[in-house]
């Protein structure tokens, strides 16, 4: 594996990107190819759906690097954001999915996934700060990342009011801005320039 | 419906498309809602990172930057493939004009297609077509003008057949490639489809 590019910054690879440098795309996947492969994973419960959703975005990321702005956000977060739009267009495409009951959001297991160890600390904080959150807005957070569900698909399946599930995922996610932000707390890819 | 209630929702793709949609629009104009957004963003993001993540299959990294390289390079083998120059009488160009650009390539019912890229004086640029036919219902010609090492930018759309003029929008940097895609009506911010012709200026 080509690493010679792994002492740049995300940002500085989809600039490298942008000016079709190839070696830029596959560090970047290397270094969140694994991560958006897990979350298109846990959406659609789907290998080979899965491995598309990361192919459309990361072919995304390829082609609108150069519109890409670093003060908007940071690029694991844009990159992610194109992963999970992508498997969240897929389920809700795909009607045989979304027969499932609610539980289809639920954390599929551990066994058998051996993890870096960088990888199993981020898992382990962002857990943390789910459990940290009152059940309902947790609940609200869990279905609509993980489980793909629209705000009006969650009030009709909860049985709530929408401004009620608004109100969840709103507080819910603001508290886990909070939480992240706190000392030992970063998520961030920590760049080593 | 109060838009600024749908920051945290659209931060976790949880809205329909016409609610995201309206959304959209209204960031546009909501500084609040924008730097809101930012905000949440990066949570929502943070979440991908809180679920198990099995290594993905090696041939997905295998597949990912092969179709990135078939991709970006789109636009110089079929150049190099279908720049046939051969002593094609070019047609004498305005005297402040240059042709910079001769395409040639068999359409489908072996009718000679004939693109010209013609640069003016101030690096503005007129596409001259004969030999395309008019595009499907419901599809329009977009051409694009991709300076050096930089994404494709939108710079035309046109219906085809007959003889065409396009004057491309903007102005076409040294070394830049012009190129015409086949996109669906109304034009697309990006190409989608694999160029009809593509030609370095």
């Amino acid at each position: 594996m080509n690493r010679q590019l792994a002492h740049l910054s995300d940002e500085a690879l989809v600039a490298l990107a942008a000016r079709s440098e190839q070696s830029a795309l596959a560090e970047l996947y290397d270094r969140y190819g694994r991560t958006a492969y897990g979350l298109a994973l846990r959406v659609l419960r789907d290998q080979a759906l899965a491995e598309d959703a990361v192919q459309e975005a990361f072919l995304s990321v390829w082609r609108t690097a150069s519109r890409f702005v670093p003060e908007r956000g940071k690029a694991s977060t844009w990159i992610l954001t194109l992963v999970h739009r992508r498997a969240v267009d897929t389920v809700r495409r795909e009607q045989r999915r979304r027969a499932d009951s609610l539980d289809r959001a639920a954390e599929p297991a551990v066994e058998g996934v051996e993890e870096d160890a960088w990888l199993r600390l981020q898992r382990e904080r962002v857990q943390a700060a789910l459990r940290h959150l009152p059940d309902a807005q947790r609940e609200a957070l869990e279905l609509a990342y993980y489980g793909g569900f629209s705000q009006s698909e969650l009030a009709e399946r909860l049985g709530q009011p929408l401004g009620t599930i608004k109100s969840r995922m709103f507080t819910g996610l603001s508290r886990m801005r909070e939480l992240l932000g706190e000392p030992g707390t970063e998520i961030s890819w920590t760049s080593t320039t | 419906m109060d838009l600024h209630d749908l920051t945290a929702a659209y931060a976790l793709d949880a809205l329909d498309p016409d609610e995201a949609e309206a959304y959209e629009r209204h960031l546009s104009q909501c500084e609040e809602c924008r730097e809101q957004l930012a905000d949440l963003n990066e949570t929502a993001g943070s979440l991908a990172f809180g679920t198990v993540a099995p290594a993905p299959p090696a041939h997905l990294r295998v597949a990912i930057l092969d179709a990135a390289a078939a991709e970006r390079s789109n636009v110089v083998p079929l150049l190099r493939r279908r720049w046939v120059a051969r002593g094609l009488a070019v047609a004498a160009a305005a005297a402040a004009c240059v042709v910079v650009g001769l395409a040639v390539s068999l359409s489908q019912s072996s009718n000679t297609r004939v693109v010209t890229v013609v640069l003016g004086a101030n690096r503005t640029a007129t596409l001259h077509i004969t030999g395309l036919s008019s595009a499907p219902s419901g599809k329009t010609y977009e051409a694009w003008v991709i300076p050096k090492g930089t994404a494709p930018r939108p710079a035309a759309l046109f219906p085809g057949g007959g003889s065409t003029s396009v004057h491309l929008s903007g102005t076409v940097p040294p070394n830049a490639v012009v190129a015409v895609t086949l996109e669906r009506a109304g034009g697309v911010p990006a190409p989608t489809t694999t160029p009809i012709f593509a030609a370095s200026t």
